[in-house]
């Protein structure tokens, strides 16, 4: 309970600190900084350092400890020193499936300094390390697992360094208001009779002349944006150039994928729904997609394809 | 688990280690350099993937080998030597079984503490200049450690560890002069002794013969106001009264003196000592001496002696006064002491009685005894003939060669058959005057024996029969004396205190000695009452609420100063590209065209060329250049854009001030 209202009140004591943004650039506001671990350790060697030389008193001993305190107080400015300035800017993300994990790109980039070992990720899960150089910079991808269908939030991502002597560490905790859209977890299946009409071969359709995936009808030239799984490698192999082969589609009755044709829960109806559509898709044949509250027209394509997965994604949700 | 343990910081991790052994190595037992080799070489099989990490069995085994090992040379597992063997010992076998970033840590911080410990046996100048080099490379390893571009690249990493080094002086120096020092906190075991060879607390007259030839080093002094001459320079240690026949020793439990038992009275000497450890409890001084070191004690013979024994390099204060009168009167059993004599020796109890008889006056007795040095048939040798049997007789009245203690032994044993009370006094005489650092330095070889006989009512007066014997030992010194025999540090060829003829070389040398007085005095003497006198000096008064002042006070200070030096805050976040920019909207809006909130660096340049169309060309040159490099990641020339930016300031006509803006833009 406390620990909630606790974590909700820091949460928005970083909001008003760190505002989200596409693109941060750390500075003193944003920097915490704290010993590390290893840092008590020091301090506690130090210590023992101390006594030995008050007890022996050796002046040595206490010149030792007191270069060693002053390189603590130096390290401090200097792991400080390599986050500040720093800018950290979202460079995209693709959508993924639920059980995959998301790939967020960053872009780290140098305002003028060199900033070495800077480490970014979500905790527990260990913080990926990247160098940027003076004016360069360096690209990162963070993996996160998505559990869940739908807009995928990223947390505040913990930015840290321990360079140089990995004795401090200095954090921010930055929201680069990033979300990644997690389509439903495909799950192979049966459609139910209904929907199968157009599967089966029993009232042939039209044969028209273009693209389709049910009848072989020849080989052409490869032209950018064909499937490569329709490249004919014999051909290939044979020394006659990329050729694809051509499949005429059958223009019959509409494929409807519907929702409530199917039994089962919400999400597994969705899971062989995504099944679907990535099939069918694949054999380039014209579907569409019917969601209680939305509904898609029979198309083919890419575009088509994300569509269907997004109102698939995001089927339920107040952002539908 | 912790990450593995970079290349580079693995390789600086056995740099260091060497580093941080060897000045070890002559303290350490001699397998110790066999334990050290042979796990070296197995980390570095290791590291070659040519032997596997010990498992439980062999690091047990490891360990109980090496134990038994310090057991066996050290005598035992506690105390300063078996403690740091033990330290250097795991310090060592920790590079075998280092796996993780952890250990390696672990293996720095153990580093770090075996450089503290080799202060303890070892605190000149030389050694700690040296240990700088140790604790760079174990930073390096602790940067190395780092998961950064860094940690492929030895040098720079050095360079790194090097320069936060440097960085730290100011603070650092900062602490270790305000600091306060505290006095010791429990007692711990200290540095055992390595012998040192100096005056012992019974002698016979070849033990000083012996010192002779030593250049060791035992004390320094420097006076307030002028030196005084070195006839005057009678460092008293200590008084032998009891005579065996053969050995002078010192009277045990002589019960100290209270501190009013005598007043200050006439010329008075001010100066400091700062002494080399002796393992024994006297201290010098000049008679007669009061101290202000804590728990030194005065006891009845008039010598100085420390609480303890002296282990550490030991600075103290002292204040003389030569005419003091000491003894007025003599208790019964001091004079009982200071008559004593053991049977045998008939020739000089003869003397002795013939003596009586011709002078009345003990100062007339003792003026015809040294009469008797001076113009009879003796010599000052540093290889005085081996005696036996009444060795006072043989020395007076057959050999007649002999060092210092031979005739100050012989002139009190003479002294007391006559009836005055008399004993040896055992010190150090003169010592060598460094006039640069305006310090006396006193050798082994300016050991002494001297005599102090009493009168009622005068006390106890010096006499020294080797000024006698040899006046050219007191005024000029030892080498002086031995000049004709040509025995003057006969066994150290190579010690510079011979070739004081060659002019360079003895400044070298004095100027040498300086450099490590100063150090001894003012860094290794740096505890409380330096450092109180040092403030004090500064500050005047000196208390809790200054200190807390000054060394928060400085503290923040330089803390401000070095983040300000570090991280530069007046130098904008924005790039060198950004800054010309910067310069290249201000000249435009000079001419009226101001850049538009949120306006890209084109569509400003394009709006802008429109607007100054004679100089359209150079202001799209400008935004072009500015593009390409900042958009195109073409490397960036700064030079180049600053250019353009020039001829744009060339083609456009001179102006001062703003434009009205209402005049263009409209």
């Amino acid at each position: 309970m406390f620990r909630d209202a606790y974590r909700q009140r820091w949460r928005q004591w970083l909001n008003r600190r760190i505002p989200p943004a596409r693109a941060v650039q750390l500075n003193q506001r944003r920097i915490f900084i704290l010993p590390t671990p290893r840092g008590l350790a020091f301090s506690v060697v130090l210590l023992l350092m101390l006594l030995a030389g008050i007890n022996y008193q050796n002046s040595l001993a206490y010149g030792l400890t007191f270069l060693l305190l002053s390189v603590f107080h130096t390290a401090m400015l200097h792991t400080y020193r390599n986050l500040s300035g720093l800018m950290i800017k979202a460079a995209g993300v693709a959508p993924v499936f639920v059980g995959e994990q998301a790939r967020f790109q960053l872009r780290l980039e140098s305002r003028g300094k060199v900033h070495e070992a800077i480490a970014c990720g979500w905790p527990p899960a260990p913080l990926q390390i990247a160098d940027v150089p003076a004016e360069g910079q360096a690209l990162l991808e963070i993996p996160l697992a998505a559990s869940r269908r739908g807009w995928l939030r990223a947390e505040r991502l913990r930015v840290e360094s321990r360079f140089p002597l990995g004795l401090l560490v200095a954090w921010s905790w930055v929201d680069l208001d990033q979300a990644v859209l997690v389509y439903p977890q495909p799950l192979p299946g049966d459609l139910p009779l209904a929907a199968q009409v157009g599967l089966e071969d029993e009232d042939e359709g039209q044969r028209i002349v273009g693209r389709g995936a049910d009848d072989f009808q020849g080989l052409r030239t490869f032209q950018p944006g064909d499937s490569r799984r329709r490249l004919d490698w014999k051909a290939y192999s044979r020394g006659q150039g990329l050729l694809v082969k051509d499949f005429a589609q059958l223009a019959g009755r509409d494929l409807w994928l519907d929702f409530s044709s199917l039994g089962g829960d919400v999400e597994a109806r969705l899971s062989l729904l995504c099944h679907w559509v990535l099939t069918l898709d694949q054999r380039q044949q014209a579907f569409g997609l019917n969601l209680p509250g939305s509904r898609l027209e029979p198309a083919t394509g890419a575009a088509h394809r994300e569509a269907c997965l997004k109102a698939l994604a995001l089927f339920g949700s107040a952002s539908a | 688990m912790t990450p593995a343990i970079p290349r580079i910081s693995l390789i600086w991790l056995l740099v260091a280690q060497a580093l941080v052994i060897l000045p070890h190595l002559a303290h350490l037992p001699l397998w110790f350099t066999g334990l050290w080799a042979f796990c070296a070489a197995w980390r570095l099989q290791i590291f070659r993937m040519r032997a596997r990490y010990p498992n439980g069995l062999a690091k047990a085994a490891l360990i109980l080998a090496t134990a038994a090992g310090v057991f066996w040379s050290r005598g035992g597992l506690i105390g300063l030597e078996a403690g740091t063997a033990l330290l250097m010992a795991t310090f060592v076998l920790k590079l075998v079984e280092m796996r993780t970033q952890r250990d390696a840590l672990v293996l720095i911080y153990l580093g770090f503490f075996a450089v503290v410990t080799a202060y303890l046996l070892d605190s000149e100048m030389l050694s700690a200049l040296y240990s700088v080099l140790p604790v760079t490379a174990l930073l390096a390893a602790m940067v190395g450690l780092q998961q950064s571009r860094l940690a492929m690249q030895p040098w720079p990493t050095l360079r790194y560890a090097g320069k936060l080094l440097l960085q730290s002086l100011p603070l650092m120096l900062l602490l270790f002069v305000f600091f306060p020092r505290l006095g010791p906190l429990w007692s711990l075991p200290q540095p055992g002794s390595k012998g040192i060879s100096g005056l012992a607390e019974s002698m016979t007259p070849g033990d000083i013969a012996n010192l002779g030839r030593s250049p060791e080093p035992v004390f320094r002094a420097s006076f307030e106001g002028a030196t005084p001459p070195r006839s005057e320079l009678y460092w008293r240690a200590l008084t032998l009264e009891h005579f065996d026949g053969r050995r002078w020793s010192q009277t045990p439990d002589l019960p100290v003196l209270a501190t009013d038992s005598w007043q200050a009275q006439g010329q008075n000497l001010s100066y400091s000592i700062l002494m080399q450890p002796s393992l024994q409890r006297w201290l010098f001084a000049l008679d007669t001496a009061r101290t202000d070191l804590p728990g030194a004690r005065q006891l009845s013979d008039y010598r100085l002696v420390n609480v303890s024994p002296v282990e550490q390099p030991l600075l103290y204060r002292v204040s003389s006064w030569p005419q003091v009168v000491r003894d007025p009167e003599l208790r019964p059993t001091q004079q009982r002491r200071a008559l004593q004599l053991p049977a045998g020796n008939p020739r000089a109890r003869e003397l002795a009685a013939e003596l009586k008889a011709r002078y009345a006056r003990p100062e007339q007795l003792v003026a015809a005894l040294l009469t008797r040095f001076n113009q009879g048939e003796y010599f000052y040798t540093l290889k005085p003939p081996t005696l036996s049997g009444d060795t006072v007789d043989a020395f007076l009245f057959d050999s007649r060669r002999g060092f210092c203690a031979h005739y100050a032994g012989a002139a009190t044993f003479v002294l007391r058959a006559a009836g005055i009370p008399a004993r040896v006094v055992a010190g150090y005489q003169g010592g060598e005057f460094n006039r640069q650092g305006g310090y006396v330095q006193v050798h082994q070889f300016d050991a002494h024996a001297w005599v102090e006989y009493w009168l009622p009512e005068r006390g106890w007066q010096r006499v020294d029969p080797t000024f006698a014997v040899a006046p050219e030992r007191i005024e000029q010194g030892l080498e002086a004396a031995l000049a004709e025999e040509g025995s003057f540090l006969e066994d150290s060829p190579l010690s510079p205190l011979r070739y004081r003829d060659v002019a360079l070389l003895n400044q070298l040398r004095l100027a040498w000695d300086n450099l490590n007085y100063g150090w001894q005095r003012w860094v290794l003497g740096y505890q409380s009452e330096q450092q109180l006198g040092l403030l004090q000096r500064w500050f005047g008064e000196w208390d809790i609420q200054r200190l807390v002042i000054v060394l928060g006070g400085g503290g923040v200070l330089l803390g401000l100063l070095m983040a300000l030096l570090l991280l530069k805050p007046w130098q904008q976040r924005l790039d060198a590209q950004q800054r010309v920019y910067r310069r290249f909207e201000r000249l435009l809006a000079r001419h009226g065209v101001a850049r538009r909130p949120g306006e890209g660096a084109r569509d400003y340049a394009r709006r802008a060329a429109l607007v100054l169309p004679q100089q359209a060309r150079q202001i799209e040159g400008f935004a072009e250049c500015f593009e390409v490099q900042r958009y195109a990641g073409i490397a960036s020339d700064k030079g180049q854009l600053a250019q353009q930016l020039r001829a744009l300031r060339r083609a456009l006509p001179w102006r001062l001030s703003r434009l009205d803006d209402g005049e263009t833009t409209r």
